[in-house]
């Protein structure tokens, strides 16, 4: 691992007041990119995570209850956001298993047919550390989505945003275009790999339901008082810059029926604004490259 | 009066005394309190554990590197701080930066804005990492104040322990290495003297209360409570000063309280605070000098 670089080596520090300002089509000021995260937690293998522990906080195995729990999202949330993002004409950036494609044909062709965009997330969900042959997944996994929807994917988030010192090298060469592993800016940034230069999308663990509801135990509400928080300002800072806002969501989450208003609620709020863009991953790649595209130009 | 051993039990470095069973303290033109204001800028090596996560794994575990988790906090540096400095602007009052010494080549940027406002530096170890764990404690302590010099021209009078984490000898070094006052010990509302095995030194009171780690990241409230605690805090303290002076402590870090949806309730705190025009916001070393010129005599 020594020979690979670390972040600090794929892309200097830079304040962001120090750069131009990245500037949208028309008077836009903000892109609000949607993420759904569709996943195969396989029974085999400790549950990616839990909503209970076992009694006397054992590892058990298999543990069915997690499992449903997240068979649920499956079965009934992610239902609910399919007619949530129909019915407001949106098309956002699917996350999703490879292995969604095999053991849900039903979500993966809705998601398909809705015309969602498909962003490699591993085969599987469990920790890329661990996987053995990670170039092999990552190929495997983007030759799965690009059968599946007859386009290869251009985008990339790692299971739990998990990388390994390598895997952006790897991204690269199985065609990945940009990455939402590094939740470190506002703005898209260019990161350098031995094959080539990779984009950095600001992906969220601020406005995730992963972190917000199962890690740090927020109310359901908090969901979009936390989004309409963090809108407000970055909305207010999108008069000087573009802003790109990801919301981050999980179908065994904010597919519950307890939950699923808070989210609906996101999108009834920041619609009321002007100069606000619904785009997935692949537009927000397509706009970066061409305002880069010009700068080089004038420069 | 030491341990057997020779190290010094805390209470050997200081009596225990009733804060109401002291002679009053005051403060010039009558002001009734000190607000003092820490910013923590660290950096965290990316080839280490991460000292604090948004995010675990996929089933868990801490897998290394942490490329999510070091980004999360990247995202403080590249674009947090650039938002909560508005707010010290705003309402010009000054900070107490509490830097790594390795974040000072890491991020000039930073540096520089804190120079230019005049803000004092404090250590806060050459990196971020317990000082039980660093190999040569007295060289971390001074290479730190040896840095912090060169940026600033300046060196630093106070120290904050990464953590808050002390050895047995940690105050002793700190007096030997020049240092004048420490922040790590939370037990008054007031400085206090510690014995070392030299002269005393200082400790300003800092806090664990109002502290976006201890609230955001391991009690896991709500971003509002950050506001709802400081108000609550300052309101008692200052009620509690009316007859001798006390001191308040804020701290933030611009990876928690700098990301879109919480700064506000920073700047609500500060807002509020600043009408009163008996509170006095000083940096660690004013209210050092004050103390040393009205306070008891060095035991």
């Amino acid at each position: 691992m020594a020979d690979h670089m670390i972040p600090r080596e794929r892309c200097e520090f830079s304040a962001i007041v120090d750069r131009p300002p990245l500037k949208l089509p028309g008077y836009a000021r903000l892109v609000l990119w949607s993420i759904v995260n569709y996943e195969v937690w396989d029974i085999a293998r400790p549950m990616a995570r839990q909503v209970i522990p076992a009694p006397t906080g054992q590892a058990l195995l298999p543990d069915v209850p997690n499992w449903s729990w997240h068979e649920y999202g499956m079965r009934v949330g992610a239902w609910r956001f399919f007619d949530l993002f129909a019915r407001l004409k949106i098309r956002p950036t699917l996350a999703t298993n490879a292995r969604v494609c095999e053991d849900y044909p039903r979500v993966a062709e809705q998601a398909k047919r809705d015309g969602w965009e498909f962003m490699g997330h591993a085969y599987d969900q469990m920790p890329i550390h661990k996987q053995d042959d990670q170039a092999g997944m990552i190929n495997k996994s983007m030759d799965i989505l690009e059968r599946f929807t007859g386009k290869r994917p251009v985008g990339w988030l790692g299971p739990g945003l998990t990388q390994t010192l390598d895997t952006p090298e790897l991204l690269v060469a199985a065609g990945v275009k940009y990455i939402g592993d590094w939740v470190y800016d506002d703005e898209p940034t260019v990161i350098r790999t031995a094959n080539g230069s990779l984009v950095t999308l600001p992906y969220t663990v601020e406005l995730n339901d992963i972190p917000m509801m199962i890690v740090q135990h927020h109310e359901s509400d908090y969901l979009l008082k936390r989004a309409i928080d963090q809108f407000d300002r970055l909305y207010a800072e999108g008069k000087e810059r573009a802003k790109i806002m990801a919301l981050a969501i999980h179908p065994y989450i904010s597919g519950q029926p307890h939950r699923i208003k808070y989210l609906e609620t996101i999108y009834d709020y920041v619609n009321r604004f002007e100069g606000v863009l619904h785009w997935n991953g692949a537009e927000i790649l397509d706009w970066y490259n061409t305002t880069r595209d010009r700068k080089a130009v004038a420069a | 009066m030491n341990a057997p051993d020779g190290r010094m039990l805390p209470t050997d470095r200081l009596a225990y005394s009733a804060i109401d069973a002291r002679p009053a303290l005051k403060l010039p033109d009558g002001a009734r309190m000190v607000v003092w204001v820490i910013v923590n800028v660290e950096e965290w090596d990316a080839t280490a554990p991460m000292p604090r996560t948004v995010l675990t794994p996929p089933a868990g575990g801490s897998p290394s590197p942490d490329v999510p988790n070091w980004a999360w906090h990247e995202y403080g540096n590249r674009v947090g701080f650039w938002r909560m400095l508005k707010v010290f602007d705003e309402f010009a009052i000054p900070a107490v930066l509490a830097i790594n010494g390795s974040a000072i080549a890491a991020y000039r940027p930073i540096v520089d804005a804190a120079v230019a406002r005049k803000w004092e530096f404090i250590g806060h170890g050459f990196t971020q990492r317990n000082m039980q764990k660093v190999p040569d404690e007295r060289a971390d302590i001074r290479k730190t104040a040896e840095v912090i010099l060169q940026a600033t021209g300046v060196r630093p009078r106070g120290w904050l322990g990464p953590g808050l984490t002390e050895t047995w000898e940690t105050p002793d070094l700190l007096m030997e290495e020049g240092y004048d006052y420490v922040c790590d010990w939370v037990l008054d509302d007031q400085p206090v003297w510690l014995k070392t095995r030299t002269r005393p030194i200082a400790n300003v009171p800092y806090t664990q209360e109002c502290n976006d780690v201890a609230m955001m990241l391991i009690q896991h409230h709500k971003a509002s409570e950050y506001r709802d605690r400081a108000l609550d805090q300052f309101e008692q303290i200052y009620a509690d000063a009316k007859d001798s002076a006390r001191v308040m402590a804020l701290v933030l870090h611009p990876y928690i309280m700098g990301a879109p949806h919480r700064l506000k309730y920073f700047r609500e705190t500060i807002e509020t605070i600043r009408k009163k025009r008996d509170v006095l916001f000083w940096t660690g070393a004013q209210i050092l000098d004050w103390f040393v010129k009205v306070g008891p005599k060095k035991p």
